[in-house]
């Protein structure tokens, strides 16, 4: 069984059991905390948090800023990382942890479209270099 | 009541199971997936387009779970990036490629070239010594010319009057040591002066053209001194070409009484102005 799978056994027994056991109004109540509390239980994603920051200076060592698809995600994945800040103050963990997959998916991609722009310079320059001997200069 | 039970049931199951068509994210993560892996990625970032085709079967796997939840949008969001970053690190492989095979091009063309350089220089070197050499050899043979000239120059100078002019070195002999009076045969010691002449311009200057004139003083028939001056001139010619100065480069001109150098009123006027003049022309 999945682990979400498993998590929604679990809640579907606790619930069952206040239903019976208790009444019908409580067990609602009962369920909610619960919920609340799952969602809360989860550490904040501190490392995922780390990595991309990490993975957007990168981007922006590498001169994102100057090409624009690598800017696009760029901005994309620092919108994303404070989203995720936000969602961690308000201890919705799970759902910050998500967000901050979003970010560090748009910063790798940001790095690697920095590094083809650099590497696509680099070819140029190289190719004039052969023109340039070609000519006799 | 059979018929509304059925109905709200069919209903109620379709609104449990939720839509079965796909997010917008998902089918946005399907195609990209298809374009990298037609893409250069296949060759080029073959790990990448792996991580990308587990990414979107993750996404495909929560769809089939929780249908369209935010969830399955998130990880279809993801799986696009990572089609995308296979495609960009491939592309990005690719141009380095490039910049390695224009860099090796820029160094075997420089090879190419400074070899070349090095075999003209190594020919224009050589062909430098040759002209060296050459030149050296022409100042030598130059130097021993004027030389030789030199020392024909003092070698006529003790047997003859010897004069540098604007036409060439002017050599002249008096008549009377050559000729008996009006003849142009020469005279025995004539013969004897004419010959270190001859030895003289073959040592000195060899390649000369040379001009031989016959002069005489006014007395007498004009046409008279004519023929005799240019008889004259011819004999001394014949005495030169017998002791080896090239018959080709000799002329011979009679100029008669026309050109005096001295006073034809007195004795020694005239003994001057009868006389033969060897001109030998400068080289070119």
């Amino acid at each position: 069984m999945a682990p979400r799978d498993f998590h929604a056994f679990v809640l579907g027994r606790v619930w069952y059991a206040a239903a019976v056991k208790t009444s019908a109004p409580l067990s609602f109540v009962a369920f909610a905390l619960l919920l609340t509390a799952c969602g809360s239980s989860l550490p904040p994603p501190s490392d995922r948090l780390s990595s991309a920051e990490a993975a957007a200076r990168s981007a922006r060592e590498l001169g994102a800023d100057k090409e624009p698809e690598a800017k696009k995600y760029l901005l994309f994945a620092t919108q994303q990382i404070d989203s995720a800040k936000k969602l961690m103050a308000e201890g919705d963990n799970r759902r910050a942890d998500l967000v901050l997959q979003r970010a560090n998916a748009d910063a790798e991609l940001s790095v690697m479209l920095a590094k083809e722009n650099n590497a696509k310079h680099e070819a140029a320059i190289a190719q004039e270099k052969v023109k340039a001997v070609k000519s006799g200069k | 009541m059979r018929k509304n039970t059925l109905a709200l049931a069919s209903l109620f199951v379709l609104v449990g199971c939720g839509s079965t068509l796909p997010p917008k994210e998902l089918v946005d993560a399907r195609a990209a997936y298809q374009s990298a892996s037609k893409g250069p990625a296949a060759q080029q970032s073959p790990a990448e387009l792996v991580i990308a085709k587990q990414s979107l079967d993750q996404a495909e796997r929560l769809f089939n779970d929780d249908g369209d939840s935010p969830q399955t949008k998130d990880f279809a969001y993801i799986a696009i990036r990572k089609a995308q970053l296979a495609d960009a690190t491939a592309r990005a492989a690719l141009a380095v490629k490039e910049k390695e095979a224009a860099e090796r091009e820029a160094q075997n063309l420089t090879a190419d070239q400074l070899a070349r350089a090095r075999s003209e220089l190594s020919s224009a070197k050589s062909s430098l010594e040759k002209t060296q050499d050459q030149l050296a050899r022409e100042k030598a043979a130059r130097e021993e010319a004027e030389k030789r000239a030199a020392q024909a120059m003092a070698d006529l100078q003790k047997i003859a009057s010897v004069k540098q002019e604007s036409r060439g070195m002017v050599i002249t002999l008096s008549g009377s040591v050559l000729f008996p009076t009006n003849e142009s045969t020469l005279l025995p010691g004539a013969i004897v002066k004419l010959n270190d002449v001859a030895e003289a311009l073959t040592k000195g200057n060899p390649d000369a053209n040379i001009t031989i004139e016959g002069h005489t003083d006014s007395q007498g028939q004009r046409d008279h001194n004519m023929q005799l001056s240019q008889k004259r001139a011819e004999s001394v010619k014949d005495q030169l070409v017998a002791r080896g100065v090239a018959a080709d480069r000799i002329k011979t001109v009679g100029i008669g009484p026309d050109r005096p150098i001295a006073d034809n009123k007195t004795a020694e006027g005239r003994a001057n102005n009868r006389r033969v003049e060897i001109i030998v022309h400068p080289t070119k």
